[in-house]
């Protein structure tokens, strides 16, 4: 069984995720629907702008990140002026997870709009609906669960980064350290015992998490059948 | 003018107040017939309420669309359409998803539509009936060309008229509404020199008012002998003026009444030659009250195509 301060880093993993997660939702919903009506040239670059942190080495937007935060950086020295730490920071695990899971929440989103008949928001503006009423009173109603199950996807990815957060973050137990660190740090320190807790631990809220992207994955194939 | 594509001007399709009815009705799946029907309106209009009654779909209410039937999905997207209080009712082929008696049913729901909001149709059918029996004025378009323009039954006659438009309504008489039979399931309709047609009942028409009646020239049964005994509500003598002939199939110009236009029968080569019909042979028509069709006559009401500008659905 985990230990207390096992459990403390288990809360910590959720806590960061789930963060992680309510500040992508907006950001990956509006990127999807953004994406979802356009085409052409300006939509791939950005697709595959989005998609990157997927085939990227976790570290090398670990990389990214901390210079996009370095002092060296407009937004770095505005972040010091402010008195805000990111790196090395409960914040860096946020962000290092939220950036590794945003695009499977875009994609997911994504194929989500790109399901709904657009004739049906065609009616919409026709009721007398603009652009945005016609998306939150048609759109996201008919998407919301393949939206669902894609946030549901990305906060399983997000429980188990590591390249990204061990960049930005750095592995300060108490601080810093994730469910994927803390078993990388017992493993270090030779307790393999404590290490197979761990991941059985991960193992479990990755399977729930999962398993539930999925129930909501096909309970909307049956409603569109 | 909503959309001027020479000046670049566009008014977004939220301000045109335009009523779109699609072909497959175009219902919201995730919302209620309720629900739908108050997308475009927000609140409980009388205008809502209106459109709810003269479309009889108030006990449809909670339903989703996915439990309705394409004649009421059809009714509820029409619903929708005028609780917005449109400047204009475009509705593309509406019946088109329809089989033949839902479309029939569904014919004097527009009807009432017509005749109760002051509302310009912009009809899109393929169908010359549902022209006939709803349009003040036609445009027949042909390869995206206008064809013709005018009142449907002075369209009809327009010489040059390709069959296809014309098909399936050779005989096109005037005539006024004499009363209805509601026990027999019958209107008669007296034509030009007394002569009177019986057909399935329009009780939504009044008595008095003028119609056409259209009857399809393969509609019409050739007897030699006068017939008895036969369910046809509608039996007239009348002389063969001519026969036209044309691959498989025989066209037999009919004279009822001198006041009347000629009636066409279509029948087979076989049908000709055992009947020994020519010139000058004396016949007798019969026509099942079902096979006739009436249709408002023109012009009822012209709908102003005009104000719709240069744009296109």
């Amino acid at each position: 069984m985990p230990t207390r301060e096992e459990w403390a880093i288990v809360l910590f993993t959720l806590r960061v995720a789930a963060l992680g997660m309510a500040i992508i939702l907006p950001l990956g919903v509006a990127a999807a629907a953004l994406l979802a009506r356009r085409r052409g040239a300006g939509r791939t670059v950005l697709d595959t702008l989005f998609s990157l942190p997927l085939v990227l080495p976790p570290t090398a937007v670990g990389v990214v990140l901390l210079d996009a935060l370095s002092r060296a950086s407009p937004l770095g020295r505005w972040l010091a002026a402010a008195g805000i730490q990111i790196a090395f920071d409960w914040k860096g695990v946020v962000l290092a997870t939220a950036v590794m899971s945003f695009p499977l929440l875009v994609r997911s989103a994504l194929t989500a709009f790109e399901e709904v008949d657009p004739r049906l928001v065609g009616l919409a503006r026709t009721l007398g609906c603009g652009p945005l009423q016609a998306f939150f009173r048609v759109t996201l109603p008919l998407a919301w669960r393949g939206v669902l199950a894609g946030t549901v996807l990305a906060f399983a990815r997000a429980l188990g980064e590591f390249g990204a957060t061990v960049m930005l973050a750095g592995n300060i137990p108490g601080r810093t350290q994730t469910l994927a660190l803390a078993i990388f740090h017992e493993t270090q320190l030779g307790h393999d015992g404590r290490a197979r807790v761990l991941a059985g631990v991960t193992a479990l809220l990755a399977f729930v998490a999962l398993w539930s992207s999925e129930a909501v994955g096909r309970a909307r194939t049956r409603r569109a059948a | 003018m909503l959309v001027d594509t020479a000046a670049g001007r566009q008014v977004p399709p939220q301000h045109r107040r335009v009523g779109y009815v699609p072909q497959d009705a175009g219902l919201f799946p995730h919302l209620t017939v309720r629900e739908n029907v108050l997308f475009g309106a927000r609140r409980a209009t009388e205008e809502v309420g209106h459109a709810i009654d003269v479309l009889e779909i108030g006990s449809l209410g909670g339903r989703y669309p996915s439990a309705l039937s394409g004649g009421e999905k059809q009714r509820v997207a029409l619903a929708r359409a005028l609780a917005t209080r449109p400047r204009l009712l475009l509705l593309d082929e509406p019946l088109a998803a329809l089989d033949v008696s839902l479309r029939e049913r569904i014919v004097p729901y527009l009807l009432r539509i017509r005749d109760e909001w002051s509302t310009p149709m912009l009809y899109v059918t393929h169908n010359v009936g549902e022209a006939l029996a709803l349009a003040g004025e036609v445009l027949l378009l042909e390869g995206g060309r206008v064809e013709a323009q005018g009142a449907p039954l002075a369209l009809l006659a327009t010489p040059g008229l390709s069959r296809e438009a014309r098909a399936g309504i050779e005989n096109l008489l005037a005539g006024e509404i004499e009363g209805h039979d509601l026990e027999g399931g019958v209107t008669r309709v007296r034509l030009a020199g007394g002569l009177i047609v019986a057909v399935s009942i329009v009780a939504e028409r009044p008595v008095a008012s003028a119609v056409t009646v259209a009857i399809r020239a393969e509609d019409v049964i050739v007897a030699t002998e006068p017939v008895r005994g036969l369910s046809a509500r509608n039996v007239y003598e009348a002389v063969v003026r001519g026969i036209e002939r044309g691959p498989g199939d025989a066209a037999v110009r009919c004279a009822v009444r001198p006041e009347l236009p000629e009636w066409l029968a279509r029948l087979t080569p076989a049908a000709v030659a055992e009947l020994g019909l020519s010139p000058g042979s004396r016949v007798w028509l019969a026509v099942k009250s079902h096979s006739v069709r009436v249709a408002s006559a023109p012009p009822a009401r012209t709908a102003p195509a005009a104000d719709f500008g240069t744009s296109h659905a």
